[in-house]
């Protein structure tokens, strides 16, 4: 018996010699050195699926096509007339399917463990816990691989192969640096599904599972990705000779996945912004990077940066708004967002951004192709969608051979439709994963619809029978007219029937035969007597074409119309008489947030007449002088502006009246926190020199709008006070509008936050932070000295460094045996430049002591302390501060928070000025710093600075201290025309900004704040609206509760661990 | 009898003697009991009434008022001490409601924080007691105008007692208006918050209802115990409440949120409690009706805050002093959201920004003066200048709500003058010596 199977098997495999040929790599080939238990499978017949609607990619379309598939692979595919297949194989009919390549995902945990976050930790960690010869930090990871770790068992698989996924790039989720991903098929062996077990290296700003302090902050992180792209450049060059201090097998890890794809798991288009910046600066030029479905907010500007963008169809969901006080909860960037997050994909492709989908943060991924449709229904071309979901997440991964098309040689990756991919009526038949079928319905349905005749009990009773596959449902007429409901189900060929007759239910089962035409079967009567029965169907249902014409009606609305609907709302509200059209805000809005625009703002040219303008210069303050901006520069100040001489040729300037109005300067605020993301303090080191808070702007804070409509319009965001050294701070402009990195000063020159006192030593921490060094003064002294004395040794063995790259022979640097360059240190580099006098120090601090301290260490080391920040004990210091040349920003009138600021008196400001300290007033304070104008005038209650020079407190002398007062400050002709009209004295209470410019730029503008709360109503009102129309049979709107979003107002010493 | 400049003068005096000498510092000894009637004249007088006089005469003797007219028709030869004050502006002191002052001094330091007690429901706990008449806070308070506060406990559900004092007197019991004025109840919230990334955040430990239930459980016993005849046995928490239901106490209920402002009127109606006002009550502008017709006051939060949710107007925390008005709301002003303490010299220029945004300028001062005393139910001792009220009251150089012009040149708490000098000013004279340079402190007289 079994030497003639062998015999037959042989003889079938001689005779097809020409396809049996292929190389059987895929799955459904046994692996040869596993024993076998039972009789091998030798997968010697192919299967065939003939006469479909062949999708080979998302251009090519076959309408009478062929696919042979054969040990997991495809061997052919055409028209069916021209392919053919010589050997054994089993022909499927696809008459009226559709066949397309399986979906592709290249963010997947599919089969990885479970990443458990922890929390911030009680005591202070400083190392990793992880055992072995791994690097310092818990969140750098890169030996972590997927394939190493990759367990497909549960129900995963099976649940994706539903979905349509035919392959997905997959890798632990957990870190800032993740190791290497795998590209696994939803198979339930880990052999067969391991399709290429290194295929991408993995990237993130979250710190993920680590329990170590560091890195706290999103700026934290991306310090801690840099030095780490340093390290393993340097180890690479040490290591092999020796110099490495050891082995770390994760910068090995790290050096080896250097040439796989990279993908980042970014997040929201400013992380992806971040994220692209800092792989650049390593020469990673196209990374995958992980969206969170905003980037439509800011298409452009992600288009600009060139990254491949990996996209979630995890849309929001509606909420409930039924209750008009708990709708206020939502922002109306959540209402926005709702409405414009499924135009993420077709607005991200109109910009030309490359795009996948993923699955990645739905619960279930099942509703996937939903999704995708949604992203079609809102503008994506369909051929734009297919590419999204095969070939180019198949390309990106360099796996074209495998995946992503219905080539002959690809895997026998096939997802079967019942009609076009992206039509919402179209089921999932069946998926082929490797040659292995998954069938998720009948081929072809029985198609039930319909009145039938049924005889049971030599009666005959008129059965109708409609809906659809999967839902039939059936009524029934008994001796009256009256429709009954009768339970009908269909279980493959066998139809159960439940009768409510007069006289007791009828239970009937059955046979359905001739696509419906009869049925048959045998049943029982509530007496229990058996009978047979059968029906008879009269006619088809007539009503399909009607559903047809519906859907056309559907589908052809959406195209514009979604977006389009909204405006016709907004366009058709009254007009006021006299105005402009109101503003519409139903597209993005620059920025995503409130009081966004629909349009980028532009420098004007104005002409201010007729104000009593504070020139803060020496001219003082002008009364009845004019005041022209254009081109963003303050063209002239003076009495009765000559325009026509002032302004090229036909330029002319939009006049502001000013007559009783005041001008002065734009605020300038030496010391914020606000418009930063994911933390202020990098606190979990003594010093923290390396991270910059420039990495985590966040240019959508309204906190920003707010301050313009106080009158400021820059700041320094400074890292917080949680350190001695703390990290590098921003200098911003309030561009309103603008993204992160272009709210930056360009030239500005660079500062770093040093922080003295309570903070830093951990004083009020809880008793577990007792341990870190320092936690008194006489520590806090030393942590200066021996970072400063290691930095000057750093900035040495740099130049030792050159001079030996100059001596050595150039042969042995060829040959690798030349001097091995010091390892770049980020921290050390930022020290060195302080030395060096390229960079500048705000330092936070309260009493004298320890300022005396900080100015002796830092003439000790031959550098100038730029500005003491808070500086509430300056006054016992000014005559020391003023010799060493070191500037004050202080609070005018802050103390009793803490014990050291017991001495702080409101009349500080003043004894610093009249001791020559240039001396600024800033908020530290989001709420404060809109009123900063008021906290000058406390120069003048305490102390009696004259109110020209108080004003100076938060104009000219901030811009001073940050280096900057070549540019703004002052209305100085040449100067940026950063520009605040008040409605009155602007040190009085009475005081409102009434027009703000930044740079020309009318950032803020009384009449426009009006207009835009209307339209923000409006446009709330309109987006409530349709929430309603949405889930109007809840009778509330969307499902989701509202929830009130708490804004992270930061401060010096706020402390979060929010980055995981 | 003596005039204003030599009453100046002395004060003079003894700064001069005091900054050449200061080595320790002591707070300002309290005032001596009023021993000579004291007329002030010439000033723009801000009754608090909602009326202003020009030119002015305001006299007091034994600590009461007994003079409000104008300068021309008062009898000066009534009067011990004359006090010129022409092109100066007087007020009643002004009140700050819902602070701490007193029971904080130091915000980081545990040791100096007597605010929070430990316990859900604790109305027995008394504020008063605990008010640190030593504190060097009151003195930089009183100086810009604040003469009086509302000194309350906070955390818990039911936080405690609140009494209201004058920032001037050897001990709490001296200092003491009222030693208790009402109870403190902080309402929970109704819905859910979450952080900015999108995690939910769960503020309620137990869900709303059970809290409420728990609130209604400890109100109504409360009720039964009061309403039933003493006892052998005392349970000090109940005693504690007794006054809610007799109408001598207020109910104050700390809330922002429309919702449950309206939990809280529907709470009040239930338990038939005769006083409350809500505390916070950024919302109230929501519900300002369902305010009115139930008698309900508000102490608004911080009138320079932010704006609660990112689409609401920018300057709405500036304005609602004007639309809760507007509604013909009560409305005191207070010093809750940040450093409430030190804060609390700041409450003048929170009127000064309600003024500037929509306020009349006796509204403005009615916000610091009558109405708050109305609320906390002293109104028959402070609040306004009236003939028999307590001669609590100040002047200044210029207007009191603008920092520019907020420059005291005298003030009384119970006519007893009061030492304007405090540790900051002393602090200032002291290094002001070290350099040798102009100490440009108190304003010059009259000029």
């Amino acid at each position: 018996m079994r030497m003639t199977q062998r015999l037959l098997s042989l003889g079938t495999l001689m005779v097809g010699f020409g396809w049996a040929s292929f190389s059987p790599v895929g799955a459904q080939t046994p692996d040869p050195t596993f024993p076998v238990n039972g009789t091998y499978h030798k997968a010697l017949v192919a299967t065939v699926l003939e006469h479909a609607t062949l999708h080979v990619d998302a251009t090519t379309t076959i309408e009478d096509g062929t696919l042979v598939l054969h040990r997991g692979r495809i061997v052919a595919a055409g028209p069916s007339a021209t392919v053919s297949h010589p050997g054994p194989a089993v022909r499927l009919d696809m008459t009226g399917l559709h066949l397309y390549p399986s979906f592709v995902d290249v963010h997947s945990d599919f089969g990885m463990p479970e990443v458990q976050e922890s929390g911030w930790s009680r005591t202070p960690q400083d190392l990793s816990d992880k055992k072995g010869a791994y690097g310092w930090n818990e969140a750098v990871r890169p030996e972590t691989s997927a394939a190493l770790v990759f367990d497909p068992s549960g129900d995963k698989a099976k649940a994706l192969r539903e979905a349509g996924f035919g392959a997905v790039l997959t890798h632990v989720q957990d870190g800032v640096v993740r190791g290497t991903g795998a590209v696994v098929l939803p198979l339930d062996d880990p052999r067969e599904a391991l399709l290429a077990p290194n295929a991408s290296f993995h990237m993130s700003f979250r710190k993920g599972s680590s329990s170590q302090n560091y890195p706290s902050s999103l700026m934290g992180a991306t310090a801690l990705l840099r030095q780490t792209h340093l390290d393993a450049r340097w180890y690479a060059e040490a290591s092999p000779r020796g110099m490495a201090g050891g082995t770390n097998l994760s910068l090995e890890a790290f050096v080896g996945g250097q040439d796989l794809p990279r993908v980042f798991s970014a997040g929201s288009w400013k992380d992806v912004l971040r994220a692209d910046a800092v792989l650049k600066e390593f020469g990673v030029s196209t990374p995958i990077m992980l969206g969170s479905g905003d980037a439509y907010q800011r298409a452009e500007a992600v288009a600009a940066t060139g990254v491949r963008m990996a996209i979630p169809v995890n849309y929001p969901e509606g909420y409930d708004v039924s209750d008009p006080h708990l709708a206020r909860l939502i922002g109306l960037d959540e209402l926005k967002h709702w409405e414009l997050a499924p135009s993420n994909a077709a607005r991200l492709h109109a910009a030309g951004v490359p795009l996948a989908f993923t699955a990645h943060g739905l619960k279930d991924p099942g509703a996937f192709l939903n999704g995708v449709r949604k992203a079609v229904e809102e503008g994506l071309p369909e051929q734009e969608a297919l590419r999204a979901l095969t070939s180019t997440p198949a390309a990106w991964l360099g796996l074209e051979a495998d995946l992503g098309s219905l080539r002959a040689g690809r895997l026998a990756n096939v997802l079967v439709t019942d009609g076009p991919l992206f039509d919402k009526k179209t089921h999932l038949v069946e998926h082929w994963v490797a040659g292995q079928a998954t069938p998720m319905r009948d081929r072809a349905p029985l198609d039930l619809a319909g009145s039938y005749n049924v005889n049971v009990n030599d009666s005959v009773y008129a059965l109708e029978v409609t809906g659809e596959p999967g839902k039939w449902k059936a009524s029934w007429a008994l001796n009256d007219t009256s429709d009954r409901k009768v339970s009908l189900t269909l279980d493959n060929r066998t139809v159960v029937l439940r009768i409510p007759a007069d006289d007791g239910p009828i239970r009937l089962t059955g046979n359905v035969w001739m696509e419906s035409r009869i049925w048959e079967g045998s049943g029982q009567t509530s007496d229990g007597r058996w009978s047979d029965w059968s029906a008879i169907r009269n006619e088809v249902a007539p009503d399909a074409d009607v559903s047809e014409a519906e859907d056309v009606a559907e589908k052809s609305a959406p195209e514009s119309g979604k977006t389009s609907a909204g405006k016709t709302d907004a366009s058709e509200a009254p007009v006021p008489s006299g105005t402009a059209a109101p503003l519409d805000l139903s597209g993005v809005v620059y920025p995503f947030t409130a009081y966004g625009l629909p349009e980028r703002l532009e420098a004007e040219t104005v002409c201010i007449r007729d104000a009593t303008v504070w020139t803060c210069e020496d001219e003082g303050v002008l009364e009845g002088a004019d005041v022209l901006i254009h081109d963003g520069r303050l063209a002239a100040v003076g009495i009765d502006l000559d325009l026509a001489a002032l302004l090229p040729a036909g330029v002319t300037a939009t006049e502001i009246d000013g007559r009783g109005k005041h001008v002065t300067p734009g605020v300038i605020d030496e010391h914020t926190h606000i418009a930063v993301d994911r933390g202020v303090n990098e606190g979990t080191q003594a010093s923290s020199a390396e991270v910059w808070i420039g990495h985590a702007v966040d240019s959508e804070d309204v906190n920003m709008y707010r301050q313009l409509a106080g009158g400021v319009t820059c700041a320094q965001i400074l890292h917080g006070s949680a350190n001695p050294i703390g990290g590098q701070s921003a200098i911003i402009k309030f561009r309103w509008g603008a993204e992160p990195q272009d709210l930056l000063l360009d030239d500005a020159v660079p500062f770093i936050k040093f922080a003295l006192g309570e903070n830093v030593k951990q004083s009020n921490w809880g008793d577990g932070y007792r341990t870190r060094f320092p936690q008194t003064r006489m520590g806090v002294e030393q942590v200066y000295y021996d970072h400063f004395i290691r930095a000057r040794e750093y900035g040495q063995a740099q130049l030792e460094h050159r001079a030996a790259m100059r001596d050595a022979k150039r042969k042995d640097i060829r040959e690798g045996r030349g001097p091995v360059a010091p390892r770049v240190d980020l921290e050390l580099e930022t020290l060195l430049q302080i030395l060096n006098e390229e960079r500048f120090v705000t330092c936070h601090s309260y009493r004298q002591d320890e300022i005396n301290m900080l100015m002796h260490v830092a003439d000790s080391l031959g550098f100038r302390l730029n500005t003491f920040t808070h500086i509430l004990e300056g006054y016992k210091v000014a005559d020391k501060m003023a010799e060493h040349g070191a500037g004050g920003s202080s609070f005018s009138d802050w103390w009793a928070y803490k014990y050291e600021v017991k001495d702080a008196i409101p009349y500080n400001g003043a004894v610093l000025h009249n001791q020559g300290v240039v001396t600024a007033f800033n908020s530290d304070d989001a709420e404060m710093a809109r009123r900063l104008n008021q906290e000058a005038a406390k120069a003048y209650k305490y102390g009696r600075v004259p109110e020209e020079e108080a004003l100076k407190f938060v104009t000219l002398n901030p811009a001073k201290l940050l280096h900057i007062d070549h540019k703004t400050g002052s209305l100085k002709p040449g100067k940026d025309a950063d520009v605040v009209v008040w409605s009155d004295h602007p040190l009085s209470i009475n005081a409102k900004a009434e027009q703000t410019f930044v740079e020309g730029v009318r950032c803020f503008d009384v009449d426009r704040d009006r207009e835009l709360r209307d339209a923000m109503r409006v446009e709330r009102a309109r987006l409530t609206a349709k929430m309603y129309a949405d889930g109007e049979s809840s009778g509330r709107g969307g499902k989701t509760r509202p929830s009130e979003r708490i804004e992270s107002h930061y401060h010096c010493d706020t402390l979060t661990d929010e980055n995981r | 009898m003596k005039t204003a400049k030599n009453l100046l003068r002395t004060a003079y005096a003894v700064v001069a003697l005091g900054a050449g000498s200061v080595t320790a510092w002591a707070q300002p000894t309290p005032g001596a009991e009023q021993s000579r009637s004291v007329l002030i004249l010439g000033a723009t007088a801000h009754l608090g009434t909602g009326d202003v006089l020009e030119d002015c005469a305001v006299g007091f003797r034994d600590g009461k008022i007994d003079y409000v007219g104008r300068s021309f028709q008062v009898n000066r030869q009534k009067y011990d001490d004359i006090v010129d004050a022409s092109g100066q502006h007087l007020y009643p002191g002004f009140i700050v409601t819902n602070t701490t002052l007193g029971l904080q001094e130091i915000g980081a330091v545990r040791a100096t924080q007597d605010q929070y007690e430990v316990g859900t429901f604790r109305p027995n706990v008394r504020s008063v007691i605990a008010f640190n008449t030593d504190s060097e806070i009151p003195p930089t308070v009183r100086t810009n105008g604040v003469l009086m506060g509302q000194i309350t406990p906070r955390g818990g559900v039911v936080s405690g007692s609140s009494g209201v004092v004058h920032f001037d007197g050897w001990n709490w019991e001296d200092a003491a208006i009222v030693m208790v004025d009402g109870i403190h109840l902080n309402w929970p919230s109704t819905h859910h918050r979450h952080n900015k990334d999108g995690k939910i955040d769960i503020q309620r430990r137990k869900t709303y209802d059970q809290q409420k239930h728990e609130i209604e459980r400890f109100f109504g016993e409360a009720q039964a115990y009061a309403a039933a005849p003493r006892g052998s046995l005392t349970d000090v928490r109940h005693e504690g409440m007794r006054g809610l239901f007799d109408g001598s106490l207020c109910l104050y209920v700390h809330t922002e949120d429309a919702r449950a402002i309206t939990e809280a009127v529907h709470f009040k109606r239930e338990l038939g409690i005769e006083r409350m006002a809500i505390v916070g009550g950024y919302d109230a502008y929501l519900v300002a009706d369902l305010l009115r017709e139930n008698d309900v006051a508000v102490m608004l939060q911080s009138v320079h805050s932010l704006p609660r949710f990112a689409d609401d107007d920018v300057d709405l925390p500036f304005k609602l002093p004007k639309l809760l008005m507007d509604e013909g709301l009560t409305v005191a002003l207070q010093v809750d959201k940040s450093m409430t303490e030190m804060n609390s010299r700041n409450l003048p220029f929170y009127a000064g920004t309600a003024r500037a945004y929509g306020l009349t300028e006796e509204q403005a001062i009615q916000a610091l003066t009558r109405n708050p005393a109305r609320i906390l139910g002293i109104d028959d001792q402070v609040g306004t200048l009236e003939r028999g009220k307590t001669a609590t009251l100040f002047l200044s150089e210029g207007d009191a709500l603008d920092i520019r012009t907020n420059s005291l040149t005298y003030a009384w708490i119970e006519g007893r003058e009061i030492d304007l000098d405090n540790r900051q000013r002393q602090l200032y004279r002291k290094y002001q010596t070290k350099y040798g340079a102009e100490i440009l402190d108190l304003p010059a007289p009259n000029n």
